[in-house]
């Protein structure tokens, strides 16, 4: 496996597996839970419920399966909610394309699915391989009001 | 006969649609087909989609409610939106989504008043 | 070491009270430190005492007095009152830092009212420099209030706001977004030449948001389109 595209899944708390439609709806209500159990505030759960969603229909849509991974992340005084969407996908050829929004290789969507993501969380990365697969690590700050 | 997932009820010459399921895009699908197939069926004039109880819309679900604004508008019907969450409506205004050609309302009384202003 | 503070402590005292003053306090640091010292044990009337020492007393000065004392009396636990000095420190800084963050809310609350002036129609006054945690923070009240109170229309008066980067300008414009997705209004009054700069140049679309030139304009248009309906 290509040393770019891997993660360690034991240092998460807690991973869902996305291989069905319904697998996108307990993955945002799992998230959804631990985001209410940091104690943020009611809108950044939904923020954050909404990311789930998004990465979790990706998986589901062009690649059929792959994981969420989610933990609780401390930096100092902050406190952070990390998610990893991790696939062994076709990957995403042109990344900037992916994530500048307007871009779609299926019917629907408003091609807002990545940039969207981006928008609503405070870290983004992404990193993706022809053939190997992608990977979406995304983090949100909780305020400290 | 076409499959309904959620109920659809007319009121004077509005159609008004409760979402109270948890949405999948599967769900969503199925809801726009249901409510145009009830809009020509029935001689009405605007749609009402009640949102109060969805508690994530995503660009997807975001992205077919539009499309099934645009519809509809295209079968003479106006669409109102309402009582979308506040939180939800922060996400989805943070997300930069825009869900073109539909009217928004706070309750469904706000609704049935933006339909029956409509001077066609 | 017990004997030999208790039998010099009128010296030790005398000494100290000569150099740094608050004799009384000294003399109940050192009897602590005579009576528990010894053990290994964390006491609580050490820390006391060395709270109420470091309350009237500079730190370098406490920490030369110690070094004076620890010269006389041998066995005498610096190191231990070292630890308690910065455990005592840590938790004033973190009591400080507590602080600061309710001032913070407070400012919050303060500067960004939300007021219901009249039937359907919301008043938010915006005042002083808007970061992004601000601004976050008071769209979400914003919005929790708007569907609260049922209210159709939001007065944006930003006449108190000097200049805002584009970020915060990129939040409003989001704030306000969100507010038309509850079915209400947003009419944006007292704009700066510096924030119209801001705007314009953030590519903002004023197609849809209604614009007054002041308060009172913008109370007068609002109240028109209500009485109307």
């Amino acid at each position: 496996m290509s040393m770019l595209i891997s993660i360690k899944p034991e240092e998460y708390d807690f991973f869902v597996r996305i291989n069905e439609e319904k697998d996108i709806v307990i993955a945002r209500q799992m998230v959804k839970d631990i985001a209410k159990k940091l104690g943020f505030s009611l809108a950044d759960i939904t923020k954050i419920s909404t990311v789930v969603s998004e990465l979790a229909r990706n998986i589901y849509r062009y690649v059929g399966e792959g994981f969420i991974y989610i933990r609780e992340r401390k930096e100092g005084k902050d406190v952070y909610i990390e998610l990893v969407a991790y696939d062994r996908g076709p990957g995403i050829e042109d990344i900037d394309l992916a994530i500048t929004g307007g871009f779609t290789t299926t019917k629907g969507s408003l091609g807002l699915g990545l940039s969207g993501v981006r928008r609503l969380m405070d870290e983004f990365s992404i990193k993706s391989e022809v053939g190997k697969g992608t990977l979406v690590i995304v983090a949100k700050r909780r305020r400290s009001f | 006969m076409q499959e309904r997932v959620v109920p659809i009820i007319k009121i004077y010459d509005c159609l008004v649609v409760p979402i109270q399921i948890e949405l999948d895009d599967t769900t969503v699908e199925k809801i726009q087909k249901q409510i145009l197939s009830e809009i020509e069926n029935n001689d009405v004039k605007g749609v009402i989609i009640d949102v109060s109880m969805v508690d994530i819309i995503d660009s997807y679900i975001s992205y077919t409610l539009s499309e099934t604004a645009t519809m509809a508008r295209m079968m003479g019907c106006y669409t109102v939106l309402c009582g979308i969450q506040p939180q939800v409506a922060l996400t989805l205004a943070q997300m930069g989504v825009n869900i073109k050609g539909i009217y928004y309302a706070m309750n469904l009384e706000n609704a049935l008043e933006i339909l029956a202003g409509i001077e066609e | 070491m017990k004997e030999q503070i208790l039998k010099n402590l009128s010296n030790y005292l005398e000494l100290l009270q000569e150099r740094f003053g608050h004799e009384k306090i000294w003399e109940e640091l050192l009897i602590s430190v005579a009576e528990y010292g010894d053990s290994d044990i964390y006491h609580n009337s050490i820390k006391e005492s060395l709270e109420k020492i470091l309350e009237v007393m500079k730190i370098d000065e406490v920490l030369c007095a110690l070094d004076i004392i620890t010269d006389k009396i041998e066995g005498f636990p610096k190191e231990d009152l070292l630890k308690y000095i910065i455990y005592i420190k840590n938790e004033y800084c973190l009591e400080k830092e507590n602080n600061l963050r309710e001032v913070k809310e407070a400012l919050t609350e303060l500067a960004t009212p939300i007021i219901r002036i009249w039937h359907d129609i919301v008043l938010t006054p915006l005042i002083g420099t808007l970061d992004s945690e601000r601004a976050q923070a008071m769209a979400e009240k914003l919005l929790l209030f708007i569907d609260a109170n049922k209210a159709k229309y939001v007065i944006l008066d930003v006449t108190g706001v000097p200049y805002i980067d584009t970020v915060v300008g990129g939040f409003l414009m989001e704030m306000i977004k969100a507010v038309r997705f509850l079915g209400a209004d947003v009419v944006i009054t007292g704009i700066k030449p510096d924030i119209a700069h801001t705007l314009v140049k953030l590519g903002v679309d004023f197609n849809n948001i209604i614009v007054k030139r002041d308060l009172e304009t913008a109370l007068k248009y609002v109240i028109n389109l209500i009485e109307k309906r």
